[in-house]
């Protein structure tokens, strides 16, 4: 178990992270998500050793690892850019650790060979221990990297955005793989990414790490259905955000927020007494396939979004620049207090 | 392809790629043309010049186009010149090898652990500015340095270390080995930095993740991969150092005989077939040299 107590990272006067807490727990396949700038990577440097805290402490299985020496921490790293040794081949690269770490290093050549090879095995590249790496795709690249990781068996493995530089259709086969590898091996993963849908789809469990800190963490449905607060709601892509004051019923103040998809339009003044509703101007839809978006204008400024399934079509023909109300049922909303 | 358009004539239109591909070719031919006409003026032809002189006939004072091998034969079996090759090959691999100690580490301070560009780039001017005085100038000034009532000596003799002062400090094989490194070290510290400055940071920090200590990291990863910028600086300091004279001339006292210092005396003395046999020998040592080099690091694969 990964846990973080009060961690805070600055820079000169920017605040990167400000009081993290935050638990892996074992076993698990954590996903963290964060806008781009949000310190995620920091986060991940810090759990790794490349950078050391200004406050707070790390620890794994309970014992103290902040001030330790990174390449003592036994602790997987998966770059975003692969960061593989350009001068080695496949089997170097992923024998690299086994050969040359600094504790108990192996020195049986057999053994590293049957060991290289099981990597490569388990991410799908028997047979490419030959190559250079610059010969390999970058799909391929990416299975070296996460080979020359897990073929130490560290304790945890930090992956930092491991999709980012994969075209869409390589994206969406290796979660797959990721996660059963994952399985496999009973290690716990911290998958950090900008993407909400990557986070949903992969994690056990997704935190979301926003202005410094750790807003939620949650099981990913729960975290969907449930934010608890307007940044987490904000990562997740899905919610609409605005003031409970913009509504005809009188839901109190402050942010409250309903999803994208539990919004209905009607023309002015025809939606039900009994749902909350507000005044918006609509000001252009977007198609996406099977779903079409549209946004509308609040009176006070907020953007507002609505999807519409194809299959069951909800929403009237829409004008654009002309007002409409956006109703919604009282307990699709979701009301946050304090929060920003 | 001449055939072709001489059997079909004018009224063929070349296709749009055969066109592209034909100003591609003059565009080529344009841009090495200047390149190749001073390379054949001033290259090939004096070193064709050379070798011809070479065997020329050498007598006191006068040289006639008679050919012969006297001079190369005087000069095999000469002691002195087979003894400059020696100091020549001698001083240049000691050289070779103290601006890599002097400058490696250097050149890894600042390519690796300088991350700013700008604070990097001034650091390599620093390391130039002493090239904003003349080559002379930069050699005598070792000779205050050095000298037995030099900077050196006074302070070894005021702190007590020694009592009388070293001579072996200055014309002596030492001062020039001290001279050259200083001058050439630059050479050296440029390309490596350069290599250095090209590896990813991450590469590094994946070292250590997986567990390598710095000094493993340092064998494993940086070192063969600053190679290629070893082998470029190496390059330049060895086409230097062996074409030296200057150095050894003024900081030597005449002791290190170079094969750069019998041409310039055989020059001087206007014999002219046999420094055209001491320039020959130099060209051979430093192709060879080069050939060398460029055989231990395939620079292609590297750059």
């Amino acid at each position: 178990m990964l846990t973080l107590n009060q961690v805070s990272r600055r820079y000169g006067g920017a605040t990167a992270l400000d009081g993290v807490d935050f638990v892996v727990p074992e076993n698990t396949y954590m996903a963290l998500l964060g806008a781009s700038g949000a310190g995620k990577t920091t986060l991940l440097r810090l759990i790794a050793g490349f950078e050391e805290p200004d406050q707070g402490t790390i620890s794994l299985h309970g014992e103290r690892i902040d001030g330790q020496p990174s390449h003592l921490r036994d602790i997987g790293f998966v770059f975003q850019n692969f960061a593989l040794f350009p001068h080695l081949t496949v089997a170097e690269n992923v024998a690299f650790g086994l050969r040359h770490r600094a504790h108990a290093p192996l020195t049986n050549e057999t053994e590293i060979k049957d060991r290289t090879e099981a990597a490569l095995e388990l991410v799908g590249l028997t047979g490419f221990g030959h190559r250079g790496v610059s010969a390999i795709s970058g799909g391929q690249r990416q299975r070296v990297a996460l080979a020359r990781t897990l073929v130490c068996e560290p304790r945890i493995v930090l992956l930092d955005e491991p999709l980012g530089a994969l075209d869409a259709n390589l994206r969406s086969r290796m979660c797959d793989e990721l996660k059963a590898i994952r399985e496999r091996l009973g290690v716990s993963f911290l998958h950090v990414t900008g993407s909400e849908t990557e986070a949903l789809t992969m994690g056990d469990q997704v935190a979301v790490l926003a202005n410094g800190r750790i807003m939620q963490s949650d099981a990913p449905d729960m975290l969907f259905s449930h934010p608890g607060n307007a940044e987490a709601a904000r990562h997740l892509n899905a919610w609409n955000i605005f003031d409970a004051s913009l509504c005809n019923h009188d839901l109190g103040q402050g942010p409250i927020a309903v999803r994208f998809d539990q919004i209905d339009v009607s023309d002015p003044g025809a939606a039900p007494t009994e749902r909350p509703a507000l005044h918006a101007t609509y000001l252009t839809g977007e198609f996406n396939g099977p779903t079409a978006l549209s946004f509308f204008r609040a009176a006070d400024g907020t953007l507002l979004q609505v999807v519409d399934h194809l299959s069951q079509p909800r929403l009237p023909d829409l004008v654009e620049g002309q007002g409409y109300d956006l109703h919604f049922a009282a307990d699709a909303l979701r009301q946050f207090h304090g929060a920003a | 392809m001449t055939a072709l358009t001489t059997d079909t004539p004018s009224t063929t239109t070349h296709s749009p790629a055969e066109l592209r591909e034909k100003k591609d070719r003059r565009r080529a031919i344009a841009l090495l043309s200047p390149g190749l006409l001073w390379m054949t003026l001033f290259m090939v032809l004096p070193m064709a010049m050379v070798i011809y002189v070479s065997f020329w006939t050498q007598t006191t004072f006068s040289v006639n186009s008679t050919l012969t091998t006297a001079s190369w034969e005087r000069f095999l079996s000469s002691a002195t010149y087979l003894g400059a090759i020696w100091t020549t090959l001698r001083i240049w691999l000691i050289v070779l090898i103290a601006t890599i100690v002097v400058g490696y580490p250097v050149a890894l301070f600042i390519g690796l652990f300088v991350r700013n560009k700008t604070l990097q780039t001034a650091l390599l001017v620093a390391c130039v500015i002493p090239f904003w005085t003349s080559f002379l100038i930069r050699v005598i000034a070792w000779r205050p340095m050095l000298g037995t009532e030099g900077a050196i000596n006074m302070i070894l003799m005021k702190l007590g270390i020694i009592s009388e002062p070293l001579t072996f400090l200055l014309f002596s094989e030492f001062s020039v080995l001290v001279g050259m490194t200083q001058i050439y070290c630059v050479f050296m510290v440029g390309p490596i930095t350069f290599m250095l400055g090209r590896i990813d940071i991450s590469v590094i920090e994946a070292a250590r993740d997986l567990g390598a200590s710095f000094g493993t990291i340092f064998r494993r990863i940086i070192l063969p991969l600053s190679l290629p910028g070893v082998m470029v600086g190496s390059i330049f300091v060895s086409v230097m150092v062996l074409g030296e004279f200057a150095t050894a001339a003024s900081l030597s006292g005449r002791k290190t005989n170079l094969l750069g210092n019998i041409i310039v005396s055989q020059v001087g003395s206007l014999k002219w077939a046999f420094a055209a046999v001491a320039g020959v020998v130099l060209t051979i040592i430093i192709t060879a040299v080069i050939a060398l080099a460029l055989r231990l690091v395939d620079l292609r694969k590297e750059m």
